[in-house]
């Protein structure tokens, strides 16, 4: 059996409801998280994300000006300066169908439809931690790999091509991030 | 250098993608105890949430006030994009946060309103009683929350309002496929 040592962790909260920020403040804590910042809209949210570095990001998707679907885009930028590959956990009232894909297509590592609960919000966060999951890039998506399963009794088209692959080593843009603090 | 090695990120270069993997940053703040291991990090966060619940009938009546304003604004200025804009997040606000704060309810039929902004062709031309209806029915299962036999009520009055709302939003997308879908789908975001 695993635990998490939230005290390891830094957190970044954005969701323009401070009675959302409360809960979350208070469950990230109680998890026993010390580092949590929080920010109230996707802009202020972008800058503490490039300051702070934090490992993982929760983010609301309806604020005003900016919001947590820009923010995925923006962190997700595989030019960045800063670290493109943080989990970021999407924690929202939009429950559609369609709207889990335009998320998931944005970047967002994992999506909770909110009512949030204790339960839910470790299995996210356990989740990105213990099962991350490779990053696809293409001319069109940089993100987690979309595919969660492999199943061998496809029968659609294949979407990506195979063919030669080169294996290219390149240092961590996460360490590069921490080490430009 | 093994650290070089450990740092870097793995690029397969196919046709048309790039696979990346990277070493996993986060693996070291997982840490293996035994099964006899008694601290149970959920169990006290559930603690920590309902310690907080003596706050939440005056932050779910901060959200109906937001909501009665964002009301008020919208009769004062018209059906702008501001306007409407504010009325969906009030909306969807109490929509995210009621269920949590104990009032499922309330979060049902904000959610009933949150689907007659989103998908109604034009806001200005929804009949204004089924926007107040909405709007008074949250006001007053949060107001009445306390009183038992409101708990039924309530729940029955989600139920109509939803009823009458998705039947309005069929007619009025009958010749718009894309909205006419997604009223009719099911939600399937994962929560729990």
């Amino acid at each position: 059996m695993f635990r998490i040592d939230f005290n390891k962790l830094r957190f970044l909260v954005c969701d323009d409801n401070p009675h959302m920020r409360r809960i979350l403040r208070t469950l990230l804590h109680s998890f026993g998280a010390r580092e949590v910042y929080e920010s109230e809209d996707g802009a202020t949210a972008l800058e503490m994300y490039s300051h702070y570095a934090p490992d993982i990001v929760i983010t609301d998707w309806s604020m005003p000006i900016f919001d947590g679907l820009e923010l995925t885009q923006m962190i997700r930028q595989p030019e960045s300066k800063g670290n493109p590959f943080a989990p970021i956990i999407m924690l929202t009232g939009h429950s559609e169908k369609r709207r889990v894909t335009v998320a998931r297509d944005a970047g967002v590592t994992e999506f909770l439809a909110k009512p949030i609960s204790a339960k839910a919000l470790y299995q996210r966060i356990l989740n990105v931690i213990a099962n991350p999951r490779p990053f696809i890039k293409t001319k069109t998506y940089f993100g987690p790999d979309r595919r969660r399963n492999t199943t061998a009794t496809y029968i659609g088209p294949e979407r990506r091509g195979n063919g030669e692959s080169e294996v290219v080593s390149q240092p961590s843009l996460l360490e590069k991030a921490r080490s430009s603090i | 250098m093994a650290n070089d090695k450990r740092d870097s990120l793995h690029v397969e270069t196919f046709r048309d993608h790039h696979v990346i993997t990277q070493p996993n940053p986060l693996r070291k703040v997982l840490r293996r105890v035994s099964e006899k291991d008694l601290d149970d990090p959920v169990a006290r966060a559930e603690k920590a949430l309902a310690s907080l619940s003596g706050e939440f009938k005056n932050w779910m009546l901060t959200e109906v006030d937001r909501l009665a304003a964002a009301q008020a604004a919208l009769l004062k200025q018209g059906v702008n994009a501001a306007s409407r804009d504010e009325l969906f997040r009030a909306a969807h606000d109490i929509k995210g946060d009621a269920a949590t704060f104990g009032y499922p309810s309330a979060a049902a039929v904000a959610e009933s309103l949150c689907r007659i902004i989103e998908h109604a062709p034009d806001l200005a031309q929804v009949p204004s009683e089924l926007i107040v209806h909405h709007i008074n029915a949250i006001q007053a299962i949060v107001r009445n929350h306390t009183r038992l036999d409101t708990v039924t009520t309530a729940s029955e009055l989600s139920r109509q309002l939803r009823g009458v709302a998705d039947e309005f939003l069929t007619r009025v997308n009958r010749d718009r496929p894309e909205h006419l879908e997604a009223v009719l789908a099911p939600s399937i975001a994962p929560g729990d």
